[in-house]
Parts: C-alpha cells; sequence; structure tokens
C-alpha cells in the first residue's frame, strides 16, 4: 500500500498536510496521534471511504479495514454477517471468519443479532469481517475498543501471528500502549505523519 | 449458484430479513391500514361527495366515507412503505457502504432493495384491498390493489432518497409524513375544495389516487393513471439510486484492485501462532519503554 501527498481538509479546517505513507508487506505498524488528529481521516482516505483534497492512494492487493465504530446490520445475526461478507469478498466458505471468531473467543454468540451483542462483541465481529478474506493489507481503526484484557492480548497475538504470515497491519489508536510489538510506528500531529521518537521495534 | 445471482439472491434474502424484523413496522402495517381505513369509513359521512374523474372524464357522486375510506388506505400504505425503506436506508448506508467497499457489487445490492419494495408493497397493497373489501366493494379491486402498490413504491423509493439525504431520523419521517398529508389532503373532494385544481396533477400520488378512484367507483380501466404513478416511481428511484450511489462510493482508483477471491475450495487457515518476542504476553497497557532501532524504514 502507498500513500503520496496525502491532503485532505473539512471546509477550511486542514487536517492531513501532505502524508506519505508506504506499508511493506509483513510489517506490524502503528500510528498515533492525538484526539482529533485526523487519525480516523487518513484511515478513510486510505480505505476509500473518503476521497482526500490532494494526494494519491494505491493498493496491490486485497485490504481490509475496520472502521473506528463498529460497521453492523442490528437486525442480522452474527452468521449472517459472515454470509453476507462471504459473498462480497466471494470466498468458498467462513473458514478463516470462524478462525478468527474462535481466536476473539465469541464462536458462542454466532446465532446472535448484532443489535443485542455488547460492545465489545460488536466489536469482535467488526474485526471479523475485515479480515475474514486475509487481506495482505490490514487497515485498523482503533480495533480493541471494549476488549476485555484477554481478548486484547488474544488481539495482539492474532495481529502478529498476521504479519509473521506475511500480511501488512496497520493499527491506529490515540493511545501508545504496546509499541513494543510494533515494527514501525508514527505519530500523527498537525497532519503530518512523523516516526514517533518513542520508536518501535520488532 | 454463480457469485451474479448469489450478490442478488442474499442480499435480497437480508433486505426482507431486515424488514420482516422491524417489529414496528409490522404492527403498523397490522394494525394502523385496518384502523385508518376502517375509522375513516365509519367515522365520515355517507352523503355523495360530487366529484369530476380526471382519469375517466366521469362525473361521479361516491359515498363520502368511501371516498375517504380510499384515501385512508393510499395514505396508510404510503406512510408505512416509505417509513420502512427510510428506516432500512438511514440505519444501514453504513452497512451498505462497508458492504460496497469490500467488493459487494452496488447493482445487485439496489435490485435487492427494490425486490424488497416490489414485496412490501404487493403485501401492504394487497392487505389494504382487502380490509376495504371487508366494509364495501369496490367495483375494480385488482385495480384498487395495482393503484395502492404503485403509490406504495413510489413512497418507498421516496423513503430511500429521504434515508441517504438526510442526516437525521427525525428530519426523514417529518418528511415522509408532510409529503403524503399535502399529498392526499390536497387530493380528496371530501376534505379539499381544491381538489379538482390542476397543480393536483403533479403531486407525488395524483395517478394512484385516480386509479384507485376510478377502481371504487368506475368500471373503465384507467392504465394511463397507473403508468403515470410508475413515472413517479421511476423519477423517485433515480434520486434514491443516485443517493445510494453517492453513499457507497469509493474514492480508490479504477485500477485499484478490489479485494480478489480466492479460489472456490482455495480456503486458507489462519497462520498459526509462532513463538517469537513480539508474540510473547505484554504487561497491561502502561506506557512502555522506548523500543529498539527497528530495521524498517518509516516514511
Amino acid at each position: 500500500m502507498e500513500v503520496r501527498g496525502v491532503h485532505h481538509a473539512y471546509r477550511r479546517r486542514a487536517v492531513l498536510r501532505g502524508i506519505d505513507l508506504r506499508l511493506r508487506a509483513g510489517t506490524l505498524c502503528g500510528i498515533v496521534g492525538e484526539n482529533g488528529a485526523g487519525k480516523s481521516t487518513l484511515l478513510k482516505v486510505v480505505s476509500g471511504e473518503l476521497r482526500p483534497t490532494r494526494g494519491t492512494v494505491r493498493h496491490t492487493g486485497r485490504f481490509g479495514y475496520c472502521p473506528q465504530h463498529a460497521v453492523l446490520n442490528d437486525a442480522l445475526t452474527v452468521r449472517q454477517h459472515l454470509s453476507f461478507f462471504r459473498t462480497a469478498y466471494r470466498l468458498a466458505d467462513v473458514r478463516y471468519a470462524e478462525e478468527v471468531m474462535e481466536v476473539l473467543g465469541f464462536t458462542g454468540y454466532a446465532e446472535e443479532r448484532a443489535g443485542v451483542l455488547s460492545g465489545g462483541t460488536r466489536q469482535k465481529l467488526n474485526v471479523t469481517l475485515a479480515l475474514m478474506h486475509d487481506p495482505q493489507v490490514l487497515l485498523l481503526d482503533e480495533p480493541y475498543q471494549g476488549f476485555d484484557w484477554d481478548t486484547y492480548q488474544r488481539f495482539w497475538d492474532l495481529a502478529v501471528r498476521l504479519r509473521n504470515a506475511g500480511r501488512s497491519v496497520l493499527v491506529v489508536s490515540h493511545l501508545a500502549y504496546d509499541t513494543a510489538r510494533l515494527d514501525e510506528l508514527w505519530r500523527l500531529d498537525g497532519g503530518l505523519l512523523r516516526p514517533d521518537e518513542a520508536g518501535a521495534g520488532a | 449458484m454463480s457469485f451474479r445471482t448469489a450478490h442478488f439472491t442474499v442480499a435480497t434474502r437480508f433486505a426482507l430479513i431486515e424488514h420482516g424484523r422491524n417489529r414496528f413496522a409490522m404492527v403498523l402495517v397490522a394494525l394502523f391500514v385496518p384502523v385508518w381505513t376502517t375509522l375513516a369509513y365509519l367515522a365520515m359521512p355517507d352523503d355523495p361527495a360530487r366529484m369530476r374523474l380526471r382519469a375517466t372524464g366521469e362525473t361521479l357522486a361516491p359515498h363520502g366515507n368511501e371516498l375517504t375510506e380510499i384515501s385512508g388506505a393510499l395514505n396508510a400504505v404510503t406512510l408505512i412503505t416509505g417509513f420502512m425503506m427510510f428506516a432500512a436506508t438511514f440505519s444501514g448506508s453504513g452497512f451498505d457502504r462497508r458492504l460496497a467497499l469490500a467488493g459487494y457489487p452496488r447493482v445487485p445490492l439496489v435490485l435487492a432493495k427494490v425486490t424488497a419494495l416490489a414485496l412490501v408493497s404487493a403485501v401492504v397493497a394487497g392487505y389494504a384491498t382487502a380490509v376495504t373489501c371487508l366494509a364495501w366493494t369496490p367495483r375494480q379491486p385488482l385495480l384498487l390493489a395495482a393503484a395502492l402498490f404503485c403509490a406504495g413504491l413510489t413512497y418507498g423509493a421516496l423513503g430511500v432518497g429521504f434515508g441517504s439525504l438526510l442526516r437525521r431520523e427525525v428530519e426523514g419521517m417529518f418528511a415522509i409524513v408532510m409529503t403524503s398529508i399535502i399529498d392526499l389532503a390536497l387530493q380528496n373532494p371530501v376534505t379539499s375544495s381544491g381538489a379538482d385544481a390542476p397543480v393536483v396533477r403533479y403531486l407525488p400520488s395524483y395517478g394512484a389516487m385516480q386509479a384507485s378512484t376510478a377502481a371504487g367507483f368506475s368500471s373503465s380501466p384507467v392504465p394511463g393513471h397507473l403508468a403515470v404513478q410508475l413515472a413517479w416511481f421511476a423519477a423517485a428511484a433515480l434520486v434514491a439510486v443516485a443517493g445510494f450511489r453517492r453513499s457507497t462510493r469509493s474514492s480508490l482508483s479504477s485500477g485499484a484492485p478490489a479485494p480478489p477471491p480466492r479460489q472456490e475450495g482455495g480456503t486458507v487457515g489462519l497462520p498459526a501462532p509462532r513463538r517469537s518476542a513480539a508474540s510473547s504476553p505484554t504487561p497491561p497497557p502502561t506506557p512502555t519503554t522506548p523500543p529498539t532501532v527497528s530495521d524498517t524504514e518509516a516514511d
């Protein structure tokens, strides 16, 4: 995935002022920044949800995007969500998604409607829909909101497993926890992306 | 089943499930249609209301309560289909966008919504016609059902349009209710002295009102006015489709690949856990010490 010279403004308020980013295969990366720094705007631009004022985004493989707020259909069950997105991704089956559900610990909710799930379980489904097609690039916006500690740990283990399998994982958060798990860490500040001084290490 | 067929059938199935789980709409269908039409029939005087039906050129004198009952049935059908489609569009626009960005083709998504709308409209129109026939006998019941169906389609499409364009739920509900009230009140000769005014020809349910009145009190066919109503549906549907296209478009250039399918049967398993420093458990979230320098570039 390659992002070049991306600018974005909401009316006169410039949020992104020239973002350059290259996500290489097999890396686990993080972007941190304060509330309102433009992290979600950047991910929306990168995922194609938002058109940048200027600049280009290029994906060379399939990607998955997990939005900050769980985007689900409250009338449909977890299994129906999987079925809907299986069709979207043109997958032969949902075995991969079921493995992800197993890792995140919510297989017991398969027949529950999204509208009655707890916030944490909705977020697990939100994450599952983003990666059930085994994307080469995974874009995650505050993915562990509402997770309990055990799920939080398993989420990071999953992210590392994906990285080790050659996938690129980009996690955006306003908190700079777990930077030690990251290969690269950037800070979004003033509309620009800079390597975080705290650094990152594998 | 090919993916093209699967896209349509899956989206239609889930659109119908979503409508079926809209309990408030189901209650409206079950109660609002009979209550409103029966009250209109019982509460209004049955004095003859002289009127000239433009659709056939005839001068008619139907009972006022029967005429108002038809207007009530149209009002009930249009409000219910408008509300159902608005609710589904308003709450589902983000989900539709996510599906589209995930690679779901938008044409089958739209066709599924149209199919669901047609089925909902057919059921509600058939039900309203049956309730009408319990109170009195329209001259052409099938034409009445067709007129109600076309009006339901039109307001369903308007509901999708409002759901795409308006930002707050209350705005959409207000828009649907007010549109239906203004639309139908102006055309009812019992309550409006302006029902003969030329401007009523341009109201959203003009064709359905003319056709349903002809169905009630005339034996003349009025295909032209059903066509007028379908033209209103087509126009409203165009606006709805434009709103849907706008809300589900991707900013990525067409050269950017959509997620390509994995081959049928080519299931890939989740990568197995690997023991590494990165995957070892970490303490609860606390500020971490500066990590070692990465061997990756950070541009």
